[in-house]
Order: structure tokens, then sequence, then C-alpha cells
């Protein structure tokens, strides 16, 4: 069964359907890429998934569960964690509780009131800011990071909240090309142990990483495969890569 | 499904933290309470500057549950003070129909003289629990904190708060400001409740020190915890928040709850002390000059609020007690609103806030050298590395 | 019976012209450059004031409108440039900022004109009723010169917003503010502009004020409050929002006022109102924005 399995999602805004019936599903421990022009329902997509839009047709199932129509904080408890376009996290409060905010845990105001930090979870928090290589700046306020570091401490965020499945919207955006090489060092690193489904413009970034994409267009589903396939489909070609950087 | 990850384990495992309080705060705080607290001994049970104190302080702990709210979680009302004029009205309520009780008024019936003059016979029905003293301070708190409930489940869980939050607390007071008006064979009306006996002096002064440590040091505990930092995190970025599973709705209603318990208690207090209410406690004046003392004193800090409250009704007192300076007192509401423009224009952090800053600034001038060092060594150290890079002259990088 | 209650039914509708004159200015503000004007109260209180003083010299309110918008057009003009335009990136100080300027403006115009208030006339054009039923009450040609001037307002506002070329700009600011200004709009510009015309609406509201409830100092702060009512429950993302909005709490707090007593009548508008929000959180006309 797969994990994330969407069927026949439209959503209507203003008469025009960004996404149009579509059908989708990816397994459990897949890196998944979504590739499409601008435009395509890419966000839109995921903004659905994560609760943030409601879809005027079909269903989202996760791990079983059809998940049609919860709110953000409910689909987050059932797994599914999402990386913004921008970076986005709480300015003002440290690098350190930036990813202690995000931890598994209870998140119900009362069952939160007088815990502390474990010794298990301050252990935690120190391997995923060693994997997102900001164990220097622990202490730091977020917002003196660089842009390249807020996408990370952004990843590390997701990483703690141990999610099944990790949506990652454009997080190469704005980044220079080493910055980039190194992000998509440490997604591979994070799919090892999750399933990923990753929102991605830049084509080396997909090339290096090599796994089956899902091409959209127009809100419907282009093409599916592993992306030396997809590269050669006429219709992609014609649609997508023909315009892009080829 | 843990992911096990290669322990760095060169970087230093400890994160700077504040203790939950600190040494020189506790020492500080000390001093300054006895100071207060023992002030009626050298200066007179009953003289004016007693009195002016402990009003201050309940005015300040009105001012840190102000701040709770809108320093460390980012809704500004502009109607906390109608949780402060509840818990006061209950008190004062109270302590008017036992006195009356024993001091006839002038026409000799034992009913507050409001409730006389607008032809009540007999104290109603649903105010004869008042007259119990626990009954009423319990009310005094309950009520505001049952009304915080009710708005916040009403408005936060629909994503209301921002501007319109702001409205709709600040209509909130100015309703209930003319509902005590028009009502007054109940609360007195536009006269308030005047001429019960207070409890002025060093015994009470005692007291509200204790209330005002407890807000204090359980404000510390709440904003230095676990759920401070959610709520701060709140406050940053809410949509964030929503998005990592916190409901973000239910922990703007806690807090908005605890602020209005702590803006009860401070009003309950202020009509036992002061021995006089009246409409002007309710309502949405009053409310933003809470928020201005706030934001003077420096919101998201705790000592913030007393400071500014301290310094903004102080000054008042000063202006118009000091014989050369009285003609100054006439021109005070001007000084207030240009207060509220400058402090809005160049000392947006409030004086607590901007001097925190500036010796943050200068602890992080020197971090932020050693970052860029550190940044130039890696690009270096990267440079050497890289077998394309510039180590090799004559060959452009890829 | 009925009859006293049709005639509530077209005071309500009074009310409701009144509450679309004193809400148009702070709704253009709120709605374009996001500004929360706290002052907005004063400025209709100093507008009254223009209307007492022209009245004093011999105009009549036909002449004070004008005079009126002028006025307190410079006077935002002003509030704008030394206040405002520094903090529009913050939108809930700008409701501190306006405060403190509305203490001011209040604290002046006491020095100015004391605290006693100023009784306007009505011109004689407006002196009289029309009588719908052969027994009072009748209503007031003043009522209907209300609703009259509020559709007036309306149409006017709706021509430059949709209409000319200084409203597309102004349409672009309020849609994407930062693509508006790579596209060659000044933006601060439009925002100087925006506020001044809603600030010289808020004269004409004073000075259509003045007549029925005389200019007091403290007339302002209510004003505010309810000119914010309506557009918490009307919404900002059209301007069929604040017509609607002013009818709905116009209406309803006029017969709840004849049935109950005004406090009441306000009391559970309120109520209505905060109901009503959670249907409608950014109003019935809303604009929904996207995260």
């Amino acid at each position: 069964m797969p994990l994330l399995e969407i069927k026949g999602l439209t959503t209507e805004v203003a008469g025009y359907k960004i996404i149009n019936n579509l059908d989708f599903s990816v397994e459990a421990n897949e890196l998944r890429v979504l590739l499409g022009p601008n435009g395509a329902g890419k966000t839109t997509l995921i903004a659905m998934i994560t609760g943030q839009f409601k879809p005027s047709a079909g269903k989202i199932y996760f791990d079983g569960r059809d998940i049609t129509g919860w709110a953000p904080d409910e689909i987050f408890l059932a797994g599914i964690s999402r990386k913004f376009q921008v970076p986005n996290m709480y300015e003002t409060l440290s690098v350190y509780d930036n990813v202690m905010i995000s931890l598994q845990g209870p998140r119900k105001v009362f069952r939160y009131m007088f815990k502390g930090v474990t010794r298990a979870e301050n252990e935690r928090i120190w391997e995923i800011l060693d994997f997102v290589e900001l164990a220097g700046k622990a202490s730091d306020p977020a917002d003196t990071l660089s842009h390249g570091e807020r996408q990370w401490l952004e990843m590390g965020m997701l990483i703690a909240s141990n999610p099944k499945l990790l949506l990652l919207d454009e997080p190469t955006t704005g980044m220079t090309e080493q910055g980039k090489q190194r992000t998509a060092q440490l997604i591979e690193r994070i799919a090892k142990n999750h399933t990923v489904l990753l929102v991605e413009h830049d084509m080396q970034v997909v090339r290096r990483l090599g796994k089956k994409v899902t091409v959209l267009h127009q809100g419907q589903l282009l093409a599916e495969g592993p992306l030396a396939e997809v590269v050669e489909n006429e219709m992609v070609k014609a649609v997508y890569l023909g315009k892009g950087r080829h | 499904m843990t992911i096990n990850l290669a322990g760095g384990g060169s970087t230093p495992r400890k994160v700077r933290r504040a203790r939950l309080i600190p040494i020189w705060a506790l020492i500080l705080g000390a001093f300054v309470l006895s100071l207060i607290g023992t002030s009626p001994h050298y200066i007179g049970s009953d003289s004016y500057v007693v009195g002016l104190i402990g009003k201050f302080l309940c005015f300040a702990i009105f001012a840190l549950s102000i701040d709770l709210i809108w320093g460390f979680t980012g809704i500004l009302s502009l109607g906390q003070a109608v949780y402060f004029g509840i818990g006061a009205y209950m008190v004062a309520l109270s302590m008017k129909l036992n006195y009356t009780l024993e001091n006839a008024t002038r026409y000799g019936s034992n009913i507050p003289d409001f409730m006389e003059w607008n032809g009540l016979t007999e104290v109603p029905a649903f105010m004869a629990p008042l007259l119990s003293t626990p009954v009423a301070v319990a009310l005094a708190l309950a009520i505001p904190t049952l009304l915080a409930f009710i708005f916040g489940v009403i408005t936060f869980k629909r994503h209301i708060y921002g501007v319109y939050c702001a409205v709709i607390t600040l209509a909130e007071a100015l309703i209930l400001e003319r509902f005590i008006v028009e009502y007054q064979a109940y609360t007195g009306g536009f006269n308030g409740i005047t001429d019960y006996s207070n409890l002025r002096g060093a015994p009470f002064l005692w007291v509200i020190i204790a209330v005002t440590v407890v807000c204090l040091i359980g404000a510390r505990a709440l904003t230095h915890s676990r759920i401070g930092t959610v709520l701060k995190s709140i406050r940053d970025n809410d949509v964030r928040a929503e998005f990592m599973g916190y409901n973000v709705a239910n922990y703007r209603i806690f807090v908005f709850c605890v602020s209005a318990f702590m803006a009860a208690g401070a009003g309950a207090m202020y009509a036992a002390w002061v021995g006089i209410v009246s409409f002007l406690d309710a309502g949405p004046m009053f409310s933003v000059e809470g928020v201005i003392w706030t934001a003077v004193g420096g919101r998201a800090t705790l000592i913030g609020p007393f400071i500014g409250t301290f310094l903004v009704r102080g000054l008042e007192f000063v202006l118009s007690s000091s014989a050369w300076l009285s003609w100054l007192s006439e021109y005070w509401q001007f000084f207030m609103g240009a207060l509220f423009i400058a402090v809005v224009l160049w000392i947006p952090d409030g004086i607590v806030g901007t001097i925190g800053n500036w010796l943050r600034k200068r602890g992080t001038g020197t971090l932020s050298q050693i970052r860029d060092d550190q940044d130039r060594l890696a690009h270096d150290r990267q440079r050497d590395w890289d077998p394309a890079g510039g180590t090799k002259p004559g060959k452009d990088p890829v | 019976m009925w009859q006293q209650l049709f005639m509530q039914c077209l005071n309500g509708l009074g009310v409701a012209g009144i509450l679309v004159i004193a809400a148009a200015g702070l709704a253009i503000i709120f709605g374009v450059a996001g500004v929360i004007n706290m002052a907005h109260g004063q400025f209709i209180m100093v507008g009254a004031y223009t209307a007492a003083l022209v009245d004093e010299l011999g105009g009549n309110m036909f002449m004070s409108i004008p005079i009126a918008f002028v006025v307190v057009a410079l006077l935002g003009l002003i509030v704008e440039r030394g206040v405002i335009q520094w903090i529009y990136d913050r939108p809930l100080e700008t409701l501190l900022a306006t405060w403190g300027v509305g203490i001011i403006l209040e604290v002046t115009m006491k020095f100015i004109f004391g605290t006693l208030g100023r009784k306007v006339d009505w011109p004689d054009l407006l002196d009289g009723s029309i009588r719908i039923f052969a027994r009072p009450p009748h209503f007031p040609y003043y009522r209907v010169f209300h609703v009259v001037l509020a559709i007036v307002i309306l149409a006017v506002t709706f021509y430059i917003l949709y209409r000319t070329r200084f409203g597309l700009k102004v349409r672009t600011v309020r849609r994407n503010r930062s693509m508006a200004s790579c596209l060659g709009i000044d933006t601060a510009k439009i925002d100087m502009l925006i506020f001044m015309y809603g600030s010289g609406l808020a004269g004409i509201a004073g000075a259509v004020i003045a007549p029925i409830k005389a200019a007091t100092i403290d007339m302002g702060f209510s004003y505010s409050v309810n000119s914010y009512m309506v557009i918490v429950l009307g919404g900002v993302g059209n301007l069929l929002g604040i017509p609607t909005g002013s009818f709905l709490i116009g209406e309803a707090e006029t017969l709840l006022a004849f049935r109950y007593n005004t406090v009441i009548g306000q009391l559970l508008v309120f109520i209505a109102i905060v109901i009503a929000i959670r249907v409608f959180p950014r109003g019935i006309f809303g604009y929904q924005e996207r995260r």
C-alpha cells in the first residue's frame, strides 16, 4: 500500500481548475521528485496535502487514513511535515530552540506545561544540529543565519519532528551552486530513512538525485517514471524541458 | 523510525541559556520589594505616596498581564481593562455591601447609597453571594477568566487576531463602560462605587507585594518554560507553528486566560486598596494606557511593564504635585499623546528592550566577528581541497 | 405599531448613512494603506468643529462640507508625513501611534475651543420632514440627505478606485505592494494621497454629524469604534463591504434601541458581530489573503 495516495483531486479557484482530477501516489521510503513548469499546481498540491487549502473534490489518503479536510496541525500529527518555499522559522528564538520546538512529542497545552527538555531530547537536538551543520550556532537567534543556513535549519526542524512523509517545496531556491550541492547531499541523507516528496526546479539537483520523477502540467499528471525515461517523453519535452534548461 | 546520524562531538554541546531566576534579579528584586514593603514605616502608613505605591503595583501587574499576551504571544488586546474592571467591581461591590450593613446610609437603610437612589429597597438576589468575601474574591477571579475563555474560543479558533482582535476587544471595553454607566442601580453608574472602607496600610501592602512576586515568578516560569518557547514561536511565525503540529488557537486561549486571571487579580487588589472604582477602570482608555506602559518599559521583558508603569505614572504624579511644575500637568494628556508616538517611532522595544539590545549587540559584535573568521577559514579550506579550485593557477573553476 | 416599526427601519437607514460616511474613509485607509487609524474619530471631530466655525462665520452646511474636507485632508497630510510614513510596515503599531495623535488632537482642540460643545444649525433647506403617515413620527429631510450623501460618497470613491488611472495604481498597490513598486509606481505617494482622501472623508462626516449631535471634544472615540465595527463586519475586500456593514449595524442598533435601550442594543449588536465573524473571519466582503 502506498504511503500517500491521492485520488481524483480537484481544486477550483474562481472557475479555474488549478488541480484537475489528479491521481498520484508515493510509496513508503521513496524519494520522489515533483516537476512541472510554473503554474503546474505543485505548490497548490503541497498546500492541499498539508491542509492549507481544502480540495473541491477528491480524496487524500495517508498511511491508510482519509485525511481530506483535516486541519494543518492534525495532518502534521498524522506524520506529514512541510518545508515552505521561503525559509520559515521562528526568528527571535535561538537555533537550538527552533529545533526543540519541532521535536516529536505531545503538543497539547496542558501536557506541555511543566515538561522540560529531557536528556534524550537534548541528545537528539544536538544530533540534528550536527546533521545540518549548525551545532556551532546553537545559541544564536535564527534571524542571524544566512539564507542557506536557514534552509538547512528548517530541514533540521522537519527531521526533528520525525515525520513519516517530508514535503520539501523548492529547498534550493536562491542558493549558490555550492549550497545547492550541499542541500542535495542533505536531501539524499534524509531520504535514507524518510519518505520525501521534493518539488524542485533545478534540473542539476534532480539529475544528481536521479530518482523517480513525476511531471505535472496544468494540474494533471503528465508523466511518471525514472528521470531518464521522462526526459525522453515527447510530451514532457514539449511542455517543459524544451523550454527550460536542458 | 529514528535516524541515527553520525555524531560530530567536536563542537561544544552546551546552549547559552539564562537561569530561571538570575541571582542579580533575585537580590535586586528582594531589595526593591523590601524597600517598598517597609515604606509605611518611614513615610507614614497613611501617606499619599504609600497609597500611590500600592496602586502602581496593581497597575504594574495589569501591565504585566498585557505583556504576557502582547509581548510574548503577539495578541494585542485593547480590552484588558474589562478583566481588571470586573475583578475590581466584584470586590468593591462586596466591600460596599458589607460596609453598608454595618454603617447605615444617611437615610438609615442598609443597602448601598446608589441602589437607594435608584429606588431599590433591598440588595438584589443575584448580588447576595457577594456578601461573603471568599465568594467575592473567587468570583472576581473566575468571571474574567471565564469571559476570556469564551472570547478566546470564539475568536482565536477562527484565526481572528491582529487588527481584528484589537478592534473587537476595544469595542468590548467600550460596551462594558457604557453598560456600567447605564445600569447605575447595580454598579453605581457614573460616580462609581465609593465610600466603602479600604485596606490601605502596611499589612495589605505586603499582600500586594506577595501577589506581585507570585505573578512575576509565575510569568517568568511560564515564558521561560517550554510552553513559553511555543508562545514565542507563535508570535514569531504562527503559520509555521501550526504546520509543526501546534494547535495555535489553544495556546492563544490558554495565555489569554492566564492574562485575564492576572488582570482580574490586579483589579481586585486595586479596589480593596484604593477604596473607589469607577467605569473608567473598565474602559478602553485604561486598557490602552496599560498597553503604553508596557510599550514604554519594554514588551517581551518581564521587568519592562513595572518600569514603564512606575515611570509614566510616577512622572504624572511628580508633575501634578510639584509646585513649580504643576502648570505642566495641565498638558499631561498632551504629553501622553506625544509619548505614544515617540515610543512607537523611536524606541519600539521600550526602555528595557533597547538597553537589552544594546548589551546584546556589544556581546555579539565579537561573536559575529568570530563567525566571519570561521566562514573565511572554511572557505579557504574548501579551496585548498577542491581540485578545480583556485590552487591550480591558469585553470577556470567549473 | 407597524407604522412605528416602519419608521424605525427608515431611521435605521439614516443611521446607516452616517455610518457609511464615517467608515468610508477609514475603510479606504485601512484597506489600501494598511494603517489602523485610531485618530479617525478625532478627524471627524475636527471636521465637526470646522463646520461649527463655518457656521459661526455665517456659512451653512453645504459650504462647510467641502471646507471640512480640505481642512481635514491637510491635517491627514501632516499626520501622514509626520508620523505614519515611518511605520507603514508595522500595522499594529500604527494603532498606538495614531491613538497618540488622537489624544493630541483632542487636547489641542480643547485648548482652542474650550470644553463646551458647539451647536450647528441645519440649513433651512433640510428643515422639515416627509409625512409618510398622517401621525408622527415623520421622516426628517436630513435623514434623506444622509442616505443620499452616503450614496454619492460611495459612487465617487467607486469612480476614483475603478475608473481612473490613479485608482488602478491604488488597486495594484493593494494587491501586491512590492510588485507595484517594482513596476515604477510610487507607493509612498499613493499611500499619502489615499491617507489624505480618507481623512478628507472623515472631515465630511464631521460636517454632517455636527448639526445632529453638536460638535464636542470627546465625540470622536465612539465613531472610531463604530466605524471599525462596520469594517470588521463588512470587510475591506470590496467597496460593497462598507454599505453592507453599515446597513446591518445601523438597522440592528436602531431597532434594538427602539425595543430595549441603547446599551442593550449595542451589546446585542456587538455579540452578533462577534458571532458573525466566526462565519466571515475577514468580514462579509473580506479580502482573502493567501499565505
